[in-house]
């Protein structure tokens, strides 16, 4: 085993099954173009057989040097800290990864699960609507459940979450309380400072980006999430 | 004389326009303050601009962008320092020394030289485009085909696989993700579909934008946060101390050598100020007596990237003006704004607009000087930035990267790329990637392939065209020697490990 650690094979594994995955894919789009004999598949699959060196190359580093530096390497990398924030932090065990990737998964089932349901039931409208509320409502739940076991794995599900929820319920209405949850999250908890700067950041942007520049950020599509986004935009505008 | 008397009457159209003045003043201020800004860059300022420049002249329209492109390269420079989130790529190299500077308390040095060096790399760029650009371009023109510019940026990315990451490897890996993502799309031969997993939405690609958002911005606030969970989070040093003329004379070579390499990577379709950064930046360490010192804090480093980057601005506009080749992010949205006024950026655009080019010019020119003295004065305000408690800040860097990834097509999976580029790039840096070779991967991925594509297809097919053409065999030589370089080193200079952690 050398210096290799249980790690160094999950992430050589990982990387060769994305190798295969990629290889298994490319098959879907192997056609032949008349003007170009490499056809579309040729790029991309020297790509992932260089891909699958490297990943080989790394595991023999690991097994040879663990995980030791190359003299002639500027790895700055190295020196930002994030190796050993993580290190320190104990967060390399499988239970942290496993916790870290179920909160992860939150946004992502907000994503899919109420059109697969309302696919199934027919379910359009004001109903859709309401499934998909029901939906946020339980998610932001298990969401608030769950992120005092694992805050790093929060800080990095809530921007998803965020992001997930923008469709439906707009900029205009969510910002506030993403502000005040990335802040929670950061460790703020005094709930005076959170509300003036909340107020700060929020009127900054709005002002900067809506009142000044004319961006148009999402409404939402739900109500009341699109009456409020409108109804700030009017009054900004 | 000729040039001389155009720049002056290109200066007096400038300066007799009070329209024209506000909007070069806007856009020196608003490109150093968004490249300056912790999550948002000159790019996100001139994406949010794209639409409203068709309210403008043509001339106030391109004007305005190149003075964003002068600027927000530097401002870009501040956050790569102070907060090691580059605002751009072409930023990335200037924070592995940049940041270890401001963590050793030296950050007004190290932003002195990148304001001292930008405007020296990006005057004296600006003052040879205008003297040279026609032969330049002529230059340009026949002795760079596809196979060169493919040769280039496989030179590009030999190099670049040995910055940034833990071991060779991983660089290399790095840029091959970057690759891949470049690969979702459409190729760019046949049109035919890869990777778009039947997602109308990836059809398109993967927009650099918010990946580049998510990359850099995104993912230093998640590693922000886990050490602050952790309380390894320590807010960086503060100190105004900028270099004196004796530091910067000492690094005349260092200045030299990237305004020459900047100047040649910026004036080549496609490449830009992000190679010319990381060249600049890698031929200092090649260079230097003392290379073990880079990454740590070492001054030349910053004076190396920035002034390469800078260097390349001035010479981007060659290739774009003359041909109709961007090189880069920017001078892309710059045809944008062309071909809103129903014009093509080309050699036509010499003849039928030589006002507009010599107007376009001389804005470059005074942004460029004006990096010295509004860099200065703003610079001190942006360290101001460093003594908001983070847990303030990071809702306001996620808040203004969302809105620069939403603002580019109007999307909001462009939000969800960008969040989920930030959570990847934060997995990757644990274990010790390189995001800047990823991003450099995505943007070089493309002109790639479609350089690589071009060039088989010109020389029939036979790998022994590359024989015949002089430069661009002489790029693949010198990238399969780095290549060659960095796997020696991979397994023959390789430092043993640290002791064995018996805790672990």
């Amino acid at each position: 085993m050398g210096n290799l650690r249980t790690g160094h094979l999950v992430e050589g594994a990982l990387w060769l099954t994305l190798c295969l995955f990629l290889y298994g894919y490319s098959f879907e789009f192997e056609r032949d173009i008349e003007i170009y004999k490499f056809g579309a598949t040729a790029w991309p699959r020297t790509i992932i057989l260089l891909m699958a060196i490297a990943a080989v190359g790394q595991l023999i580093h690991h097994w040879k040097y663990g995980d030791g530096t190359a003299s002639n390497m500027i790895s700055a990398a190295m020196d930002d800290g994030a190796e050993e924030a993580a290190h320190e932090a104990h967060h390399e065990s499988l239970g942290w990864y496993m916790a870290t990737f179920a909160l992860l998964a939150i946004p992502f089932i907000y994503m899919r699960v109420p059109d697969w349901i309302a696919g199934w039931i027919s379910a359009e409208g004001t109903t859709l609507h309401i499934l998909r509320l029901g939906f946020a409502a339980i998610l932001i739940g298990v969401f608030l459940t769950q992120m005092r076991r694992n805050m790093v794995g929060a800080i990095l599900a809530l921007p998803l979450f965020f992001a997930a929820l923008l469709e439906d319920m707009g900029f205009y209405a969510l910002a506030p309380f993403f502000i005040i949850g990335v802040m929670y999250l950061f460790g703020e908890t005094r709930p005076k400072p959170m509300i003036a700067i909340m107020a700060l950041i929020y009127g900054l942007l709005m002002t900067l980006f809506v009142k000044v520049l004319f961006v148009g950020l999402p409404v939402g599509n739900i109500h009341p999430f699109y009456d409020i986004g409108s109804w700030v935009v009017t009054v900004l505008q | 004389m000729d040039a001389f008397d155009n720049f002056l009457t290109g200066t007096v159209t400038l300066f007799s326009d009070p329209l024209g003045i506000l909007i070069f003043f806007g856009g020196v201020i608003g490109g150093m303050l968004f490249g300056a800004i912790p999550g948002v860059s000159m790019l996100t300022l001139a994406a949010i601009l794209l639409p409203f420049t068709a309210h403008l002249s043509a001339e106030h329209g391109i004007m305005l962008f190149s003075v964003i492109y002068c600027t927000g390269v530097y401002g870009g420079a501040i956050t790569a320092i102070l907060f090691n989130i580059p605002g751009a790529p072409e930023n990335a190299p200037t924070a592995f020394d940049g940041y270890p500077m401001t963590l050793n308390g030296q950050a007004g040095k190290a932003v002195g030289a990148a304001v001292m060096c930008s405007a020296i790399g990006g005057t004296v760029s600006c003052i040879i485009m205008m003297l040279a650009t026609a032969a330049i371009a002529d230059w340009a023109i026949s002795a760079f085909g596809p196979p060169e510019i493919f040769a280039l940026v496989f030179f590009g990315l030999a190099v670049a696989a040995s910055v940034g990451a833990k071991t060779f490897w991983k660089g290399w890996l790095s840029i091959l993700i970057g690759l891949m993502v470049a690969v979702v799309g459409l190729d760019p031969v046949g049109g035919i579909e890869r990777y778009d997993f039947e997602m109308p939405y990836l059809l398109a690609g993967i927009h650099f934008i918010p990946t580049i958002l998510g990359f850099f911005a995104v993912s230093e606030i998640f590693v922000q946060a886990e050490k602050k969970v952790v309380g390894s989070y320590v807010a960086p040093k503060m100190g105004v101390e900028f270099p004196t003329l004796k530091e910067l004379l000492a690094h005349k070579i260092a200045v030299i050598r990237s305004i020459v390499i900047g100047f040649f990577c910026g004036i080549l379709p496609g490449i830009g100020a992000t190679l010319a950064a990381f060249m600049g930046y890698n031929e200092a360490v090649r260079w230097s007596k003392t290379p073990e010192e880079f990454g740590k804090g070492k001054l030349e480093g910053v004076i190396s990237s920035e002034t390469a980057n800078n260097a390349a601005t001035g010479a981007a506009m060659i290739p774009l003006l003359a041909l109709g080749l961007p090189g880069g992010a920017l001078t892309a949205m710059m045809v944008g704004v062309f071909q809103m006024h129903d014009m093509e950026p080309g050699p036509l655009v010499f003849i039928n607009s030589a006002d507009l080019v010599w107007v376009v010019f001389a804005a470059m020119f005074f942004a460029n000087i004006s990096i010295i003295f509004i860099g200065f004065l703003e610079t001190k305000t942006i360290i101001n930035l460093l003594r908001i408690p983070f847990q303030f800040l990071a809702p306001m860097i996620l808040l203004l990267a969302t809105v620069g990834a939403y603002a580019v097509r109007g999307l909001t999976i462009d939000v969800v790329v960008m969040f989920l580029a930030g959570v990847i790039g934060f997995f990757l840096r644990r274990s010790g990637y390189s995001v800047a070779g990823i991003v450099l991967g995505l943007i070089l991925g493309k002109i790639g392939e479609q350089t690589f594509a071009q060039a088989m297809q010109m020389l029939h097919f036979e790998w022994s065209g590359f024989f015949d053409r002089p430069i661009a065999l002489g790029l693949l030589i010198v990238g399969f020697i780095t290549l060659g370089g960095s796997i020696y080193g991979a397994f023959f200079k390789t430092k043993p490990p640290p002791a064995p952690d018996t805790a672990a």
